[in-house]
């Protein structure tokens, strides 16, 4: 059975077999557990997380390994609990995408979202090591090419 | 605000499972060390705060944003 979201771009259909829970919410939000991924008009790299509870709050989140081949996050044991990820489990690593506003696009590479794909577990890891910035530019060659 | 004094190797006790340490005291700065449960969160503050500051501005965006920049970045990203 569906359900309806509010969002700040009107009213959602979702299957609630959909919802992620955010295990700690997200940094600053830490009351809001439950997400959907919404679909997008065209295809792409990006992905509009929405909360079900707080129509306000909708992220925009990519692939970060599509622009940082390099970079490389794994959860840890205890992210791994939270996720209620086995060793061996796959895990998706995202990042949270800003649009700043001369509409440039940054990623938050300080604090990836990691998610357990098959349960639909989800956290925000803080990296307090890696010197990752909370506003990496994409690399120069995709901005050149765009 | 609850405000204490404690000397190097004393401690305090938040609760039912968090002990915090005074390790070192030295050159203006202090080191504690903190015992908790393994999923309590700790965050250095500043760092905290610059995450939730970058979430905050990360709800900005506008859905005709995701449009343009799916078209950009599919055109651009590696593929894996």
């Amino acid at each position: 059975m569906k359900h309806i979201a509010n969002t700040r771009f009107g009213t959602v259909e979702y299957h609630p077999d959909k919802v992620i829970f955010f295990v700690d919410g997200l940094i600053g939000f830490e009351d809001l557990h439950e997400f959907i991924v919404l679909p997008q008009k065209k295809e792409g790299p990006l992905f509009w997380l929405q909360s079900i509870e707080n129509p306000e709050i909708a992220f925009v989140l990519t692939n970060p390994a599509d622009f940082f081949p390099d970079y490389r996050i794994a959860p840890d044991k205890n992210d791994r609990i939270k996720l209620h990820l086995s060793e061996t489990d796959g895990y998706l690593l995202l990042s949270v995408v800003t649009v700043r506003p001369d509409r440039s696009i940054t990623l938050n590479l300080a604090a990836p979202v990691l998610m357990n794909p098959d349960k639909r577990f989800a956290l925000q890891a803080v990296l307090e090591k890696g010197g990752f910035s909370t506003k990496t530019p994409l690399p120069q060659t995709v901005a050149a090419n765009g | 605000m609850l405000v204490l004094t404690r000397k190097k190797d004393e401690g305090i006790i938040i609760g039912d499972s968090i002990s915090i340490t005074i390790v070192d005291i030295k050159n203006g700065q202090v080191r504690v060390g903190i015992d908790a449960p393994a999923d309590t969160r700790i965050f250095r503050r500043e760092l905290y705060e610059q995450i939730k500051q970058e979430n905050l501005a990360a709800l900005a965006w506008k859905p005709e944003d995701l449009e343009t920049l799916a078209t950009t970045l599919s055109s651009s990203g590696t593929t894996r």
